[in-house]
């Protein structure tokens, strides 16, 4: 009976049906007569976002595209959860409590989903999760800890993004994440790891419903490769009810759910590329959230009673990759005075409207331990000649600037550094590269300057500097590389004394703002445009939506 | 002194009867001489962002007002034919040169027999598979293969433009070659290399001319198309698809000002092409230059005695050459 429950076009295909009609009246609608009824029209259990693209995929293991991360949350289940508190600037939107916590188990925040329980031995080498019993997937299946070995097996098996997962915990082998008990699960490192617990939480780590995919798997697939690109199989509060990519994707709420039942019974992802546009269904109330729009568009919802955007200090940072195995980038002086020629205030203030704030320290502002005093620098026309100068380029040099075409604010940042570094005698030609091929170049790490935006998942200092700065990851675009840096980040990585890990991070940041290995622009905001009665919203560090958070006012 | 009063009398007629045609002219004049005088026009640099006066509406310091970066639009306005004309000009050329000239000869040896029919045959064959690529995606694929810049575009211009002209002259020469004038050029021992570029190409040109300035306009448009896209100039290269491109994520907001002004620039001065293309057009086809004169007749005796000294045969209904 249940099994039945989960498969695509079970008896939800009324309500189904209903939600997509009116869903695609309330898009067309407004466009065609401008209509503000559609408001009423559309059921209040529907949620409909205007996202700028569909999920790629819906594995996270080869896809990380922004349309599949925001189903991820809706879809699986984690083992753990930051608590929620209120924004201290925006306190209707909630957000994970990343913070240290002295006075809390293992000085953290959290929750149990999957794991009620988690213990960590006092070497702090071996993390023990109790789980919980009941927990049934969207196929049906009950939830052991089998799913959570078969899940971390995956990684170490498929080799996509989870083996950075694996690295960055110290498990070095599948059987390091052993069974205890039918509902026990232990990971078992060779040293501590303070990130242990954080990784769970982590977006990246949700935990599948192993005896599903390998039904369907068999020994063809037996990772649930090829059926993990169009269907799911979690634990989560929803249910993957249709797809099509570049169009729509539609989303069911479980009545199998373990936990609270989502308010939003359906939810439909529509596709609509242009930020213009889909601040103009918002606007036209087709739509009760746009995605991603740009910083002059928000300005343009105020003052508007039916819609409304919020803003919050996000773990988002846009940098320039200055390549240092490229002259003159190689030399240290060069890289500062490039960072002494950057407008800050202007980009924040003229391209991002307020949306973001100057970026002073080399991982987000809003993680634990992030040190934001070692910034040394400041738009200095004159250091920076100084600096070129010592460096031998009393007269500047020629390079080029790389930015992505599908990011809009990064052609405008290029333009007015452009005109700043022209006064020092550096000039910069500008290569605006498509989306696809901008990443391609960004990984090859063969571009003098590139525009880099990212976002470390886990809050923690040691995953963001592992991430950025050390030699070994595949993150570290700008090619830095200083063996005592890497020895740094691993020790940190090791130490599980907060206070201690604060004075080694703290060297580390201050190391990274002295060489500057890249251009620190700024910490763009998250920010959500939405219908006004829609509420609910809350900021995680993955810079995703989950559905199951938003409700009527 | 006479022939070029004469002359200026013969435009004036002409531009009484067909206005269009002057239209044309003075649109593209004035296209050229912004271009060429843009930095007697404005006091501003086309490249330079100024952060302090971003997005800023119309006004007397900003005749069109400014961008997201602060960058004059007006002085971008009539900077970019520099490049977009330069461009188009360039690209057309070449095209016209090199389709021309190939097509001459594929023209010249498409009947008989040998390996040069056969040749002539591959070459159309390979003009069908050129042409059956939308132009644009043709051309966004040429910039994306080698390169963003100037020069690419304007190859990517020639090169989808090339088969226009091949097809064009392969007709022309088609007929010419029949001609007596050609058959006394082989027999007084000229080879067929000489006779085509004395006799076959110059008197095969007419069409190829009209259809130089149609093309111009079609090329300014491509131009901006695929800077629009990313795919043409480099930023901040002031060029009217990318100043459009940087200024319609703009409109939704309520500044139209960044796009609409280069926007209208673009499209008065294909506008002024097509009118220059479509003038040529009438001079250079016997039927329609009859049609013209005949108009210049009918005006001439309709206007009062004084304005009738006009010009004897400078322009004549003839025959085609």
């Amino acid at each position: 009976m249940s099994d039945d429950r989960g498969k695509p076009g079970y008896a939800g295909r009324r309500r189904f049906l209903k939600g997509v009609a009116a869903a695609g009246a309330a898009t067309i609608l407004p466009d065609t007569i401008g209509s503000r009824e559609t408001f009423a029209q559309t059921p209040s259990n529907t949620l409909v976002i205007a996202a700028p693209a569909t999920p790629q995929g819906l594995d996270i293991e080869f896809d990380v595209s922004l349309g599949s991360i925001d189903t991820l949350g809706a879809l699986y289940e984690y083992m753990l959860a930051y608590e929620k508190i209120p924004d201290p600037q925006n306190p209707e939107v909630l957000r994970e409590d990343t913070a240290v916590h002295p006075d809390k188990k293992y000085g953290l925040a959290l929750r149990g989903r999957l794991a009620t329980d988690w213990e960590i031995s006092n070497d702090g080498r071996k993390a023990t999760f109790k789980l919980r019993e009941g927990v049934r997937s969207n196929w049906g299946n009950l939830f052991s800890a089998e799913d959570v070995k078969w899940t971390w097996d995956r990684k170490f098996n498929l080799k996509g993004q989870g083996i950075f997962q694996t690295s960055v915990l110290g498990l070095k082998h599948p059987d390091q994440v052993k069974i205890e008990g039918p509902m026990v699960v232990s990971f078992n490192l060779e040293k501590p790891n303070p990130i242990l617990l954080k990784q769970q939480c982590n977006l990246a780590n949700p935990i599948y419903d192993s005896k599903k995919i390998k039904e369907v798997g068999g020994t063809d697939d037996p990772w649930g490769v090829k059926f993990l690109q169009n269907e799911s199989a979690g634990f989560g509060p929803y249910r993957l009810q249709q797809i099509i990519r570049g169009q729509m994707a539609v989303f069911q709420a479980r009545d199998d759910y373990w936990d609270a039942k989502p308010y939003m019974k359906t939810v439909i992802m529509r596709e609509v590329p242009t930020s213009a546009a889909r601040l103009s269904l918002l606007q036209g109330g087709a739509v009760d959230i746009a995605q991603f729009l740009q910083p002059r568009e928000y300005m343009t919802l105020r003052g508007n009673p039916n819609v409304t955007f919020d803003a919050v200090n996000a773990s988002y940072i846009i940098w320039l990759e200055l390549n240092a195995k490229i002259k003159p980038f190689d030399n240290v002086l060069v890289r500062q005075a490039m960072n002494y020629a950057l407008p800050q205030e202007e980009i924040i203030r003229t391209i991002y409207y307020g949306l973001a704030d100057p970026e002073k320290a080399p991982m987000p502002y809003i993680y634990p331990m992030a040190n934001s005093s070692y910034y040394r620098y400041g738009y200095n026309l004159e250091q920076a000649k100084r600096l070129l100068a010592q460096a031998g380029y009393p007269n500047g040099f020629k390079t080029t600037l790389s930015y992505n075409a599908g990011d809009p604010t990064q052609e405008p940042i290029a333009l007015l550094y452009q005109t700043a570094l022209r006064q020092i005698g550096v000039d910069i030609e500008l290569e605006k590269l498509p989306a696809g091929v901008f990443y391609e170049n960004v990984t090859k790490r063969q571009k003098p300057i590139i525009f880099y935006l990212d976002s470390p998942w886990t809050p923690d200092p040691g995953y963001s500097m592992f991430l950025y700065f050390h030699s070994k990851s595949y993150v570290d675009y700008s090619n830095y590389y200083n063996p005592k840096v890497n020895q740094m980040i691993e020790q940190g990585l090791e130490t599980l004394d907060d206070s201690l890990r604060k004075t080694i991070y703290d060297e580390v940041q201050k190391i990274i703002m002295e060489e500057a290995p890249w251009g620190f622009i700024a910490y763009p905001k998250y920010a959500l445009a939405r219908k006004t009665n829609l509420k609910g919203f809350t900021y995680y560090t993955s810079n995703n939506l989950r559905f199951q958070d938003f409700r009527r006012a | 002194m006479p022939k070029i009063l004469d002359f200026l009398k013969l435009v004036v007629r002409i531009a009484q009867v067909r206005p269009r045609f002057l239209l044309g002219y003075a649109i593209v004049l004035v296209a050229i001489l912004a271009g060429l005088m843009a930095p007697l026009f404005s006091a501003y640099s086309p490249v330079t962002a100024d952060s302090s006066h971003f997005l800023q509406a119309p006004s007397r310091a900003h005749w069109f007002g400014t961008d997201a970066v602060g960058m004059d639009i007006f002085t971008r306005t009539i900077y970019a034919p520099r490049i977009d004309l330069t461009i188009a000009v360039t690209g057309t050329l070449l095209s016209a040169l090199v389709g021309s000239f190939i097509g001459a000869f594929v023209g010249y040896f498409s009947a008989g027999r040998g390996v040069r029919v056969h040749l002539s045959y591959a070459v159309m064959r390979a003009a069908d598979v050129l042409q059956a690529f939308p132009v644009f995606v043709f051309a966004i694929a040429l910039v994306a293969s080698f390169g963003q810049s100037i020069e690419t575009v304007v190859l990517a211009i020639a090169f989808v433009n090339a088969p226009i002209y091949l097809r064009l002259m392969r007709a022309q020469v088609m007929a010419i070659r029949e001609m007596r004038y050609v058959e006394a050029s082989l027999v007084a021992g000229l080879s067929d290399f000489k006779t085509i570029l004395r006799h076959i190409i110059p008197n095969a040109m007419t069409p190829v001319l009209a259809q130089l300035s149609i093309n111009v306009g079609w090329a300014i448009l491509l131009t901006a198309g695929l800077s629009f896209v990313g795919a043409g100039v480099r930023a901040p290269t002031p060029e009217w698809g990318s100043m459009i491109a940087m200024g319609f994520q703009n409109m939704v907001t309520g500044q139209w000002w960044p796009s609409v002004f280069p926007g209208l620039a673009l499209a008065v001065t294909v506008f002024g092409f097509s009118l220059v293309g479509l003038s040529i057009e009438v001079f250079a086809d016997p039927i329609k230059r009859r049609a013209l004169v005949r108009d210049l007749e009918i005006a001439r005796r309709r206007a009062p005695p004084a304005a009738m000294s006009g010009p004897e045969g400078v322009l004549t209904a003839g025959e085609a050459p």
